[in-house]
Formats: structure tokens, sequence, C-alpha cells
């Protein structure tokens, strides 16, 4: 077979139109790769017909998109909180007596009582447990967004697991302080000398408030024994913490986000050029994703903001 | 691990999640007081299984959870209108959309439908179809997470979700109404 009689197989896709269809899905989930994706696009501009499928899903993800959502209400949220409290163990004991006498005798209204105070014990005391807003806003917008960002498909390596765990607490540190940045600016002119001066490095810190994602400032996050740059920016109700390691040289290349999460965040994580980036927030995916591909898109149209510092 | 310990853990890895929780269990279940009985069932087996929780994604466990929950209830509840899950066979009865008349006046259709329909629609979906569906297309799992969740292999995931998803843009595209 000469290689010409190959060239249809030759971008690796299926030739069977239902499986290309399926190809499309993938591409819509962002479950493609970026050589992938490409020679999808490829395909579907030749096609018509893949590209009225691909028009048809996009459609269809915006009208699930607009599905209500059902809300928490405060009174479940306490029910289900108040499944962890810690019991007392005579309280405990107590309930579990008077459960038993409720099923012997069940028309007496003091067992009643205890029945009452057994579903849902105690809930303010919860409420002092931790923190309070940060678990509504992150409630707040998952009610709000529903799916439909791209989620990518690769597999999350083990060494990166500690390091994301210590992105994410900084990142939790950050939220519980008075306030999550060392210095307040929204102009990468004062924050990237400010990082420079401190730790003698700072990321491309691109200001992008106009898409919806203020720069608050920056911070200097210790992990492992390493200071690194933190930029952080504000999205709606949110904070997105993005810590930006300098690329060691052994590092492997990661071209497209990671899908991690640590310690109830979501994490994204790339590498571009000279920067490790972690980027972490408790906004929704979708509201990540949308974060991260923006930031790249920044520094690529602007690579003055690019350069390592 | 103490009960303190495991108290901040289950407010960190669960109570984040619960309107997720309650969506899935809204779809599958079919009604939103059945799905806050059925979540608080699974939050019951989450606080229990805890200590047990490997880190990683938290609301792809939870939502494993809740689907279990989900069916254990209707198993209990509603013997009769649980369909047998994972019954390959039934749904190959389902016929795929046709492919012809690919415009995109449809598409335009399709994102002006407004969520009553889409909720209509998404609730006809044969019970595995939409359960896929909502997964992907609402709760945003990813088809790697699904595939785990549900115990079948990738493949399965994407050509289930393609079929619901072509069901839904029969439905939603009006090309299901004769001319």
């Amino acid at each position: 077979m000469s290689p010409h009689e190959n060239r249809p197989r030759e971008d690796g896709l299926p030739q069977d139109p239902q499986d290309m269809k399926l190809m499309i899905h993938a591409l819509v989930d962002g479950e493609l790769d970026a050589a992938a994706a490409l020679a999808v696009e490829r395909r579907m501009a030749a096609d018509p017909e893949l590209a009225a499928e691909h028009a048809r899903l996009v459609a269809l993800r915006g009208a699930l998109a607009n599905v209500p959502r059902p809300a928490v209400s405060d009174d479940f949220l306490a029910r289900i909180a108040a499944i962890a409290e810690v019991k007392d163990p005579e309280v405990a004991e107590a309930t579990q007596a008077e459960d038993m006498r409720v099923e012997a005798q069940p028309s007496v209204p003091q067992q009643q009582q205890g029945q009452v105070i057994a579903m849902r014990p105690r809930a303010p005391r919860w409420f002092n447990s931790f923190d309070w807003r940060q678990m509504a806003a992150s409630i707040a917008l998952t009610a709000f967004l529903a799916s439909g960002a791209t989620q990518w498909l690769t597999t999350a390596d083990n060494g990166a697991d500690s390091f994301a765990v210590a992105v994410a607490n900084g990142h939790r540190r950050s939220l519980l302080a008075a306030t999550p940045v060392d210095i307040v600016s929204s102009d990468r002119h004062t924050v990237k000398p400010w990082l420079d001066g401190r730790i003698g490095v700072s990321p491309p810190a691109p200001d992008m408030a106009k898409d919806g994602y203020a720069l608050l400032g920056g911070r200097v996050e210790v992990i492992g024994d390493r200071p690194m740059p933190a930029l952080v920016y504000r999205h709606h109700e949110h904070l997105i913490t993005l810590v930006a390691a300098p690329r060691q040289n052994e590092a492997k290349s990661v071209p497209v986000a990671d899908d991690l999460s640590a310690g109830g965040f979501l994490l994204v994580h790339w590498t571009d050029d000279a920067f490790s980036y972690w980027a972490i927030s408790d906004a929704e995916r979708p509201a990540l994703d949308d974060f991260v591909a923006r930031f790249r898109a920044a520094i690529i149209a602007n690579p003055a903001a690019g350069s390592p510092g | 691990m103490s009960e303190k310990m495991l108290a901040a853990r289950f407010a960190e890895v669960v109570l984040p999640h619960l309107s997720d929780a309650l969506s899935l269990a809204r779809w599958l279940t079919g009604n939103q007081a059945d799905a806050e009985d059925v979540v608080q069932e699974a939050c019951l087996k989450a606080h229990a299984g805890i200590a047990g929780f490997a880190g990683g994604n938290s609301r792809a466990w939870l939502l494993t959870i809740v689907r279990n929950a989900s069916y254990t209830w209707m198993a209990r509840n509603r013997p009769r209108s649980v369909v047998a899950v994972g019954d390959l066979a039934d749904l190959d009865d389902v016929s795929p959309p046709p492919d012809n008349d690919a415009d995109s006046p449809e598409a335009v259709l399709i994102s002006k439908a407004n969520s009553a329909a889409v909720e209509a629609a998404i609730t006809r979906l044969p019970q595995a179809f939409r359960e896929t569906v909502v997964l992907r297309d609402i709760n945003g799992l990813s088809y790697r997470e699904i595939a785990t969740m549900l115990g079948v292999p990738q493949g399965t995931v994407m050509s289930r979700l393609a079929r619901a998803r072509g069901l839904l843009m029969t439905e939603l595209g009006g090309r299901h109404e004769p001319a």
C-alpha cells in the first residue's frame, strides 16, 4: 500500500461516521488532547454534517446549562451537617434508649420530643465549627453554575498530589486571613517588581478585569522549602489563587490542564514556558477552566507580561 | 481518626457538593422531596465511610454514593418503576436519532428551548441514558469518572452520552413533530 492510499487515516481518527460523532462529543466535552482536538476540528471544517452536529451539541449544552438546579435550603443543610456532629456519649445513649421506647409505644408525646432532638441536634454549634462563609459561597456557586466546561482527560500523577495539597492549604489560609494578598494592586507593574524584590522571581500577571477576573494582588507562598509567587484574582465572590512555580529542568511538561482536587478545592495545573502553574479556587470547574483559558490567552497576546522577571 | 476530625472532613468533603447531590438524586428519583430523603441517606453512608475516602475528587465520590442510595431507595419504595440498570439489550431498542437534515436552524431551535421543555426531555430519557447525560452535562463529571462510577468502559459512557444527547436534540430541535 502506498502512503497516499493511507492518507485519510493519517489523522488517526475513526472512519466510521458513528464513531466520528463520538469524537465530536469528546471534543465538546474537552476530553481530547490538543492534537486530537485539532484533527477533529480539521475534519469538521471539511464536513458540514460534522460541523452541524457540533453546532447542535453546543446548543444542547447551553440549553442544559439553563436547567435550574435544586436549591439547598438552610434547613436541609443543617440537617445534613448535623450528621457529622460530635455526639455527647450520654446524649447519644439517651437518644438510643428513647428510640427503642418509641418503637415499643409510638404514641407517647415525650418520646416524640426525643425524636425531634435526634433528627436536628444543635445546628447552631455546628455553624461555629468551621468557616461558614467559605462553605456557603461554594454551595451558592455550585447551585448557580451548571456544568459544561472542559475537563481534561489526563492522569494526575501522584508526585503532584502533595504539592496540590500544599497549594490548597495556602489557598485556605489566605481565605481565613485578614487579607488574601501581601501586596494589593491590580497593576502588574506594581505586583511584579514587589515579587521580584522579595523572592527574585515573578510570574506573568495580566489584569483580566474586562474578562471578569480582577487582579487583587500577590503574595508569597512557601511550598515545601521554597518561596513561590502567588497571584490572587477575584471572580464574582470567589478568589482564585494562581501559584507559579519556576519550572525545573527535569520537570516534565504538562501542556494541558490537569484535573485535580485537594482539600475540597478544585485545581488546574499546567505548564507554560518558564513556569508551572497551579490555579485553585472554590469556584466551580467551568469558571476555573475559563480563567485558565483566558490567562493563557492573555500571556500569548502580551508576551511582555509573560517574561519570567 | 477522632470524631472531631471526621466531622471536619465531612464538612469539607461532603457539604460543598450537596447541590450536585440533590440534583443527581432528583433526576434519578424524579422528584425533589424524594431527592432530599435520598441525599440524607447517602450522607449518612458518606459519614460512615468518610475515614476510607482516599482523597481525589470528592464530588465524584459523593455522587457515587448518592447514585447507589437512589437505586436502593427506589427498589424499596417504588419497586415497579425501577428499570434494570445496565441492561444493554433494552437500550438497543431505542433507535438512534436520524442523521440527515443536519442544518443549523435546528441548533437555534435547541438553544431556544425553555428549561421546562429541556427538563421534560431529560425526564423522558431511558434511565441509563438519563443518568449518563445528567452526570456529564449537569454534574460535570469527566468520562473517566462516570465510567468508574457506573462500572462500565469509557466507550460505553461515550456511546450512551451520544445516544442520550441525540434523543434530546431530536426532541428539542423539533424533528419529532410530524410536519
